[in-house]
């Protein structure tokens, strides 16, 4: 079963954090189709948070088609998101390598890359939620 | 939905000195609201007027629709755990839950029970024996197996170790979690608040600054950094908060319900502590520095 | 609510019921011995008509143990004030587990209901113990004083001891209440605990019913009544030990007065008193009574002396426990009042 954390000062709305972990756990082929997410009282029990976060991240994950809701038995993931679809998305990182090689020749130094790439990261999902 | 409490103009006076002034609040059902302020803010105050423990002098209050300790049925629905979270020294863990079940009328004897079990506390040790951090999660056993429709925490973890602590919050979590309680907790660490709360009251010099869902204000605040201006020179919507001019920089922390107006504002939103601390320091004067430099930058 | 009650005083009631036992088997043991000599001695005396002495004798011989027994049972309801009333609110506050036990669904007046009744009635009990226990063995000790009436013997028998506990208790509950510190309520406790038990004997108990006052003029006819005379305060007043029925309770017997009401002064009239020498008398060479009577007759002298009579004993007893169970009430009833108030 999948264990969260959260980190006070990723500056990530604490919901979004959980729902980033599930995605995650799922590119990583650590979650697959039909696994068990815990309860929001197992999860908070670990994790000191409100359980109301745990509930609109999990919300979240079956508005993005990510998991489903069986009253009464639990909330199951319903995609899985494994190995593969990275390498599905070779096309996408031929891309970034593009971008990175123009980025550097623009004079920008790794952390500055970083810094970049995780302002605008951040910016992309908060518009979008 | 009936809010949980519900105050218009609360005040309390002791003599000369005004505790608490002017309070007015609706806190809706279902959350985990944190109290926070600086020691001395009315913040114990006001929770004890919640339960019942001490009667307001101007105002009125309303506790899941009731009068606070208007009866054993009121009293039965809040549970209240007081500032460092006492117990009888020489009654016996198990000597507590006989307490609370004598005393109760709803109360859950298999949860205390296995919620001691998890805690691993021994039913017969004295409670005077136990280290605070365990003398703290039998206090919130006792108040949480009466099964409570709002539990009121007084700063419950201020003098807990880092571990205590999360031990504390986590129980306190899923008992809202299993039960469905509201929670009104008061802290003036607010690295603790940020994890559990979902609904923020600021309580300075011993009024109500700001109160609300959590991430809503979150949203609704931000820190504009600019060249230097006044605060008037601002869209009128933008509701200047603090601000702090240095030679050729003014900072701003506004608040907005509508968003920010176009015009590319180099805004960025705080995080929760900066949120209090803007709040604290604006109800202590500190809002309006303006540092001018010998050279005369100002412009 | 029973429960806690007990389980909160349970420590105190066993070291009371330790006590309590103590005392019993001391009272027992050395009561027996005491009634049985008594019983002994009396039958002794008796054929030899001496009984006056040697009783007198007897009561002497147990002064110390009875003295001691008096105060520790006046004393008892004092402690109990103090060490099961003070701290029966005022630790709670000063621990904080008022705000444990007030919020648990009871209410703060059926909390207090239980604790002052269960508490207090324990008390009551624990006095009634030391007073019954008391009062049966210086059964024979009272029988030779005559009365019961003497101001420490009256507040340590029968039914006061257990009104007191009452009153002291209530007290101790209500400065503990109103002080929220249990040391400063203990102070509180015993000042005014000490207070009333000098007061009340001196002050409020004689005046509880109407006293009886017999005056008697000096003379020849009334002379055969009196059993002795004397001077005291150097000479300055006359005193007559003037009949009182049996086991009466004087008040106050003021010295000789003439017919204005002033006190008479005995050097005025030495010739009279000593008439053979120049100075006071010996015990031999004293006149009769009749004789210092007849001769101040002429002077028109009077004394007087006001009592209470020995059937006053047990109304006095109810009156005074009374008045100590309605301040208990009071006491009381302002306990329930300031709980309520709730301004903390």
């Amino acid at each position: 079963m999948i264990s969260f954390h959260l980190d006070a000062r990723s500056g990530i709305a604490p919901y979004l954090q959980i729902v980033g972990q599930v995605r995650q756990a799922l590119l990583l082929g650590l979650l697959s189709e039909g696994d068990k997410l815990p309860t929001v009282k197992e999860v908070v029990a670990k994790v000191a948070i409100n359980p109301n976060t745990v509930s609109k991240a999990y919300r979240e994950l079956e508005h993005l088609g990510l998991a489903a809701a069986k009253p009464g038995v639990g909330t199951f993931i319903t995609r899985s998101l494994g190995q593969a679809s990275l390498a599905e998305h070779g096309p996408l990182q031929q891309e970034l390598r593009g971008w990175l090689a123009k980025a550097r020749a623009a004079g920008l130094t790794e952390p500055g890359i970083d810094a970049m790439f995780q302002n605008t990261l951040r910016e992309k999902v908060e518009e979008k939620i | 939905m009936n809010p949980v409490l519900q105050a218009h103009a609360l005040g309390k006076r002791y003599g000369q000195r005004q505790a608490l002034a002017d309070c007015t609040l609706e806190v809706p059902p279902g959350r985990v609201v944190g109290l926070v302020g600086p020691n001395g803010a009315g913040k114990t105050t006001l929770l004890k007027i919640a339960c019942g423990m001490l009667a307001p002098t101007t105002g009125r209050i309303e506790v899941l629709g009731e009068q606070p300790a208007a009866g054993p049925a009121q009293l039965a629905r809040v549970g209240y755990v007081a500032q460092d979270t006492p117990t009888y020294a020489s009654l016996s863990v198990a000597d507590h839950l006989k307490l609370g079940a004598k005393l109760n009328p709803r109360w859950d004897a298999k949860l205390a029970q296995a919620r001691i079990d998890q805690l691993g506390l021994e039913p017969k040790q004295k409670a005077g024996k136990l280290s605070g951090g365990q003398r703290a999660q039998l206090a919130l056993t006792v108040a949480v197996a009466k099964r409570p429709g709002l539990l009121i925490l007084d700063e419950p973890v201020a003098s807990l170790d880092p571990l205590a602590r999360r031990d504390f919050l986590r129980h306190l979590m899923e008992s809202v979690a299993e039960n469905d309680t509201s929670v009104i907790l008061s802290s003036h660490l607010v690295s603790d608040l940020e994890r559990v709360c979902d609904y923020l009251i600021v309580l300075v010099a011993s009024r109500v600054q700001l109160a609300g869902e959590t991430e809503d204000l979150l949203a609704e605040h931000y820190r504009i950094v600019c060249s230097r201006r006044q605060d008037t020179d601002l869209p009128p919507e933008l509701d200047v908060i603090w601000s702090e001019h240095t030679g050729r920089q003014s900072t701003f922390i506004v608040r907005s319900q509508t968003g920010l107006p176009a015009g590319g504002w180099p805004a960025e939103h705080l995080d929760l502590e900066d949120l209090v601390l803007t709040y604290m320091e604006r109800s202590a004067g500190r809002g309006r520095r303006t540092a001018t430099r010998t050279t005369g930058d100002a412009r | 609510m029973i429960w806690l009650t007990w389980r909160q005083f349970r420590a105190q009631a066993l070291a009371a019921l330790a006590i309590l036992a103590a005392a019993a088997i001391y009272f027992l043991i050395t009561g027996l011995q005491m009634h049985h000599a008594y019983s002994a001695d009396l039958a002794a005396c008796t054929p030899h008509h001496d009984c006056s002495d040697v009783l007198s004798r007897f009561g002497q011989s147990y002064d110390g143990e009875l003295n001691l027994a008096q105060l520790l049972v006046i004393a008892a309801p004092g402690l109990i004030g103090i060490f099961w009333g003070s701290p029966l609110i005022a630790r709670e506050v000063e621990t904080g587990t008022d705000q444990v036990a007030w919020n648990q669904s009871v209410t703060r007046t059926r909390w207090l209901a239980f604790k002052l009744a269960g508490v207090g009635i324990a008390s009551i009990a624990a006095a009634a113990v030391l007073s019954y226990l008391l009062t049966w063995w210086a059964g024979p000790l009272d029988h030779i004083n005559g009365s019961r009436f003497a101001a420490v013997t009256f507040s340590s028998r029968d039914i006061v001891p257990l009104a007191y506990a009452a009153f002291a208790f209530a007290l101790g509950t209500t400065a503990g209440l109103l002080l929220r510190r249990t040391i400063p309520a203990m102070a509180v406790t015993v000042a005014v605990f000490a207070g009333i038990q000098i007061l009340v004997p001196t002050l409020i108990r004689p005046n509880l019913l109407p006293s009886t006052t017999v005056t008697f003029p000096i003379n020849k006819t009334t002379a055969s009544r009196f059993t002795g005379v004397y001077t005291s305060d150097g000479g300055a007043e006359i005193n007559i030990d003037l009949p009182v029925p049996q086991g009466a309770w004087v008040i106050s017997a003021p010295p000789v007065e003439d017919s204005s009401d002033q006190v008479v002064a005995g050097y005025l009239h030495s010739d009279c008193l000593f008439p053979n020498t120049s100075g006071p008398p010996t015990k031999t060479g004293a006149p009769p009574v009749s004789q210092i009577a007849a001769c101040l007759a002429r002077y028109h002298l009077h004394q007087s002396v006001t009592y209470q009579p020995a059937s006053r004993y047990w109304p006095l007893q109810w009156y005074e426990t009374g008045i100590f169970l309605a301040l208990a009430a009071a006491l009381s009833g302002t306990s329930f009042w300031w709980i309520r108030r709730r301004r903390n």
